[in-house]
């Protein structure tokens, strides 16, 4: 298991350029998940450290050795890609142990380390199948143990989630993480789901644009987000931002507040507003209200509220959990 | 592959779904056409009475009867003309043929022919895909240049390659010329006529088979080479354990039209060496036009072609069991 | 990457080889006929001495020479059509009814696939003439159509099969009969394979010496790929006249392939890797 260091990378494609200058650190053991919107940059950083890349600039350093200009398969690196990459005219062993194979490893320590990582991860019934004969989740599990078996110091995901539907991935997002904690390997994962992210992560790192707008726990992303953008991202429903005479009044650029840090009454209140549209979720009632100053409000209430669409409502964010932005990069609560 | 008809023809290529889209759990067949039950108040029977006459009749009356009449023929002495072959001769066509050294030599280079396609040009066709299926703006017009050849007809190929063997007045004499040699006439000499021909043969058909090597390439998912790429794999090893399994479909098309192809090689003889230096390049085909039609010995004739056909059956039926085979084990 | 060098080097080298034995021969044919003959002998591969327009003139101002382009044309479109039609209607049989026996119907005429021309040419040539057709263009157009159905049905129906289901079921329930499917919707949404088809069928036609060989005996008929030869045989050391024929009858089907190539390189691959 190793520490991933980067260096001032930046990414070039050709006259375009999509990282300026990134750096960033992975703890020995972490599992970091590179997280933003579609174009952020995350998976071109992902096979930047693999070595399916070329680096314009900075370094790569794996456990302390520079693998900037090394090949993929000399970094110490295995990646589990979106589409799994299962070679189709191999069953499930020979794929698992293909890595092996053309490091020329002896017969039977193939077949053990193979059926090792099957053991993990239920494989075993499946080991002579094709992959055109697996379901979506265990051709996922043939990629992990393609993986495992090369006991690589980094692990790579690039989205495997993506192709699983919803209860599947649920399923193995728990998967994924007691395999972590077996392991204890350090894995750099991206994903552009921010549940993803916030359930399986010890460290987050938020793009856009190629740079990183803030790493941290996933708590205290959620917590204390330093700009609005990731304040924005973190969080469901997504966190107000709010422009105009009220940040004005509080000194800002932006002010930020959850949706589940209002408070909403129909007497009286800080900000007036009317109600758009109601969702009666059962455990939560979301409220969607336009609000005369503030522009569109997403609020969050627990239990079952009983307000509907068209009332005049009252808005008053709680103390404590208003977050301003300042346009220099300021930072403050109120 | 949509439809899921079932051909029963013993030649039908592969026609089941590629590696790829096996991979796809969707790869359900597109559903099948209605079926005809008693009620048929749509103009079905119409439409078919209608629309498959025309090709039932042309395919029948001139592909499917001529084959029979073949056989016929190659029963009987004939020239050809008169009301129809009357002086019945059995098998003695036959076994002229088979102790005919002229004859012979033309079924043994045809067999050379197949040789060479299956072990130079499919080889030589996948080499050169390997090397351009990448899309860049080179191997695009590299692609394109490699074949043109095919392109060419083949009489007109044949030509312009008799034009640069001519000993007299072609390239070749310009090379004795340059070099003082003595001038040499490949295509009237006994040992080089045949090479000659089997260079004209892989120069014109190998772009062929390399465009369906390319498509083929083409569709292997980059991402699978790059996880061989991760697993540790050189170039050598990517193309050997991951690019040419996955082209085993590719090949066995590639073989299909390489023997098909070779059994009835004509154009290409005639304006080369005409089947000579004294008939040791002549093939099936050219044997069977040379000593059969012209000469107006029908019957002989028509006994080359029912061998040509058995050869032909042969080759499909064996094919299309290896390939069915092949495909079932995986 | 950089170890790689001597392995990029090799390819390149290998790449221009092929590519001169390729372009060398056609350059000089195209030249030839550019050339005296005096010319070409001593000179066969660089730029003619003195450029000479003669020889192609001769040929371009034979009306004999357009005679057998135009015979070829005739005969190539001809047939391209009626298979293209013949071809079409059966496999759209196919690929929307199916009845007892449809399944053998089909099999009988792939077997076509398997049957070469050759083995058939004499008792071809018989049948041709017993129907009084030889020495007419359609004693080659008729054989021509009949072998190209397996090839072209196979490909029809493959492609027909693929289209949407629900397309002909709409049709239907708005009272849509067969053959109007056939016209309305079938032909007009498979013009993709059409024009795959109908460049086979063509460059297979045009190409075609075996055929007309047997079928067709005065010159008026011929088509270029007998001409050619039949100039040959007239001028048989002056090549740069024989090749300038020879250029002139190749120059339609390479403008044509460099026009049209990305159709007929993805038909003839998506057809043949898919089956």
């Amino acid at each position: 298991m190793a520490e991933v260091n980067l260096n001032s990378l930046s990414k070039s494609f050709g006259a375009v350029e999509v990282i300026p200058d990134l750096s960033l650190t992975v703890p020995d053991g972490a599992f970091t998940v590179l997280v933003g919107p579609s174009g952020c940059g995350k998976s071109t950083l992902l096979r930047m450290i693999a070595g399916l890349e070329e680096v314009s600039g900075g370094n790569i350093m794996i456990d302390g050795v520079d693998v900037t200009q090394a090949q993929p398969s000399d970094r110490g690196i295995a990646m589990v890609f979106q589409s799994y990459a299962l070679y189709p005219h191999m069953t499930v062993r020979q794929n698992i142990g293909f890595g092996l194979k053309l490091a020329k490893t002896p017969k039977a320590e193939i077949n053990a380390r193979v059926d090792e990582a099957a053991e993990i991860l239920q494989l075993q019934p499946l080991l002579d199948r094709k992959p055109k004969q697996l379901s979506g989740g265990q051709r996922q599990r043939v990629a992990i143990g393609r993986s495992i078996v090369r006991k690589p110091k980094v692990f790579l995901f690039d989205e495997p989630l993506s192709n699983l539907d919803a209860a599947l991935r649920a399923q193995m997002r728990v998967e994924l993480a007691e395999l972590h904690a077996k392991l204890d390997a350090t894995m750099i994962y991206v994903t552009h789901d921010q549940v993803e992210a916030m359930t399986m992560a010890d460290q987050i790192v938020i793009m856009k644009d190629g740079v990183i707008m803030q790493q941290g726990r996933p708590m205290d992303l959620y917590n204390t987000p330093q700009n609005p953008f990731v304040g924005g991202f973190v969080g469901s429903p997504k966190m107000n931002l709010i422009k105009g005479p009220i940040a004005q009044g509080y000194n800002a650029d932006v002010v930020g507040v959850r949706p589940e840090h209002i408070d909403v009454s129909q007497d009286s209140g800080q900000w007036e507003g009317t109600l758009r549209y109601v969702e009666h979720l059962g455990s939560d009632t979301v409220a969607y209200i336009d609000g005369k100053d503030t522009g569109s409000v997403t609020v969050r209430l627990t239990g079952q509220v009983a307000i509907n669409a068209k009332e005049k409502v009252f808005m008053t964010p709680q103390t404590g959990n208003i977050h301003l932005f300042g346009a220099d990069g300021r930072v403050e609560r109120a | 592959m949509g439809g899921g008809f079932r051909c029963f023809s013993p030649i039908c290529p592969p026609i089941e779904s590629t590696f790829m889209s096996d991979l796809t759990p969707s790869g359900a067949a597109k559903a099948g056409a209605t079926v005809i039950k008693a009620r048929g108040r749509d103009g079905r029977w119409a439409t078919v009475l209608l629309f498959l006459p025309p090709a039932l009749l042309l395919f029948t009356l001139f592909v499917f009867l001529p084959l029979i009449e073949g056989g016929q023929y190659a029963g009987y002495k004939w020239s050809g003309y008169g009301e129809g072959p009357t002086d019945w001769r059995g098998m003695r066509n036959f076994e002229t043929l088979s102790g005919n050294s002229t004859f012979l030599r033309s079924f043994n280079n045809t067999l050379i022919f197949v040789a060479v396609a299956i072990l130079i040009q499919i080889p030589l066709g996948m080499a050169m895909a390997l090397m351009i299926y990448r899309k860049t703006w080179a191997n695009t017009i590299f692609r394109l240049v490699f074949f043109v050849p095919f392109i060419l007809a083949e009489v007109a190929t044949g030509l312009i390659w008799s034009f640069i063997f001519d000993g007299d007045y072609g390239v070749t004499s310009i090379f004795s010329t340059w070099f003082d040699w003595e001038k040499v006439f490949p295509l009237s000499d006994r040992t080089w006529a045949l090479p000659v021909l089997l260079f004209v043969f892989v120069w014109k058909y190998f772009g062929f088979h390399m465009m369906i090597f390319i498509a083929a390439l083409q569709s292997i998912p980059e991402d699978l080479i790059e996880a061989s790429r991760i697993d540790g794999a050189k170039p050598g090893q990517i193309v050997r354990y991951v690019q040419i399994p996955l082209l085993k479909p590719a090949i066995a098309v590639s073989v299909f039209f390489a023997v098909v192809g070779s059994l009835q090689l004509f154009d290409l003889i005639i304006p080369l060496t005409r089947g000579g230096p004294s008939n040791t390049t002549h093939t099936l085909v050219s044997y069977l036009y040379n000593f059969g039609l012209v000469r107006q010995k029908v019957g002989f004739g028509s006994a080359v072609g029912v061998v040509l056909f058995v050869v032909s059956f042969i080759f499909a039926i064996t094919y299309r069991a290896t390939v069915m085979k092949a495909r079932t084990e995986q | 990457m950089n170890e790689f060098g001597w392995r990029q080097a090799l390819r390149i080298i290998t790449l221009l080889i092929v590519t001169v034995l390729i372009l060398l021969p056609l350059l000089a044919t195209l030249l030839a006929g550019f050339k005296t003959q005096g010319d070409l002998a001593t000179n066969p591969f660089l730029l003619p001495r003195q450029w000479h327009l003669e020889f192609y003139g001769q040929i371009i101002n034979d009306p004999q020479f357009w005679t057998y382009l135009w015979n070829s044309l005739f005969i190539s479109v001809v047939t391209t059509i009626l298979t293209v039609i013949v071809a079409s209607m059966a496999a759209f049989v196919f690929a929307h009814i199916r009845f007892f026996g449809s399944d053998y119907i089909f099999g009988y005429l792939l077997m076509g696939l398997m049957f070469p021309f050759a083995a058939a040419i004499i008792p071809l040539f018989i049948k041709v003439r017993d129907f009084g057709l030889l020495d007419t263009p359609w004693g080659v157009i008729v054989p021509q159509v009949a072998f190209g159905l397996a090839f072209s049905i196979l490909l029809f129906r493959t492609f027909f099969d693929e289209m949407p289901k629900e397309l002909f079921e709409a049709a239907r329930v708005d009272g849509c009969t067969y053959p109007r499917f056939y016209l309305a919707f079938t032909l007009p949404l498979s013009m993709p394979i059409i024009a795959t088809v109908a460049t086979f069928i063509f460059t297979g036609s045009w190409n075609n010496y075996l055929l007309p060989l047997i079928m067709l005996n005065s010159r008026e008929t011929y088509t270029w790929p007998l001409g050619m030869l039949q100039f040959q045989g007239e001028y048989i050391v002056e090549w740069n006249k024989v090749l300038a024929f020879v250029t002139l009858s190749l120059a339609p089907a390479i403008v044509f392939f460099l026009a049209a190539q990305r159709y007929i390189v993805a038909g003839l691959t998506g057809g043949a890797v898919k089956g």
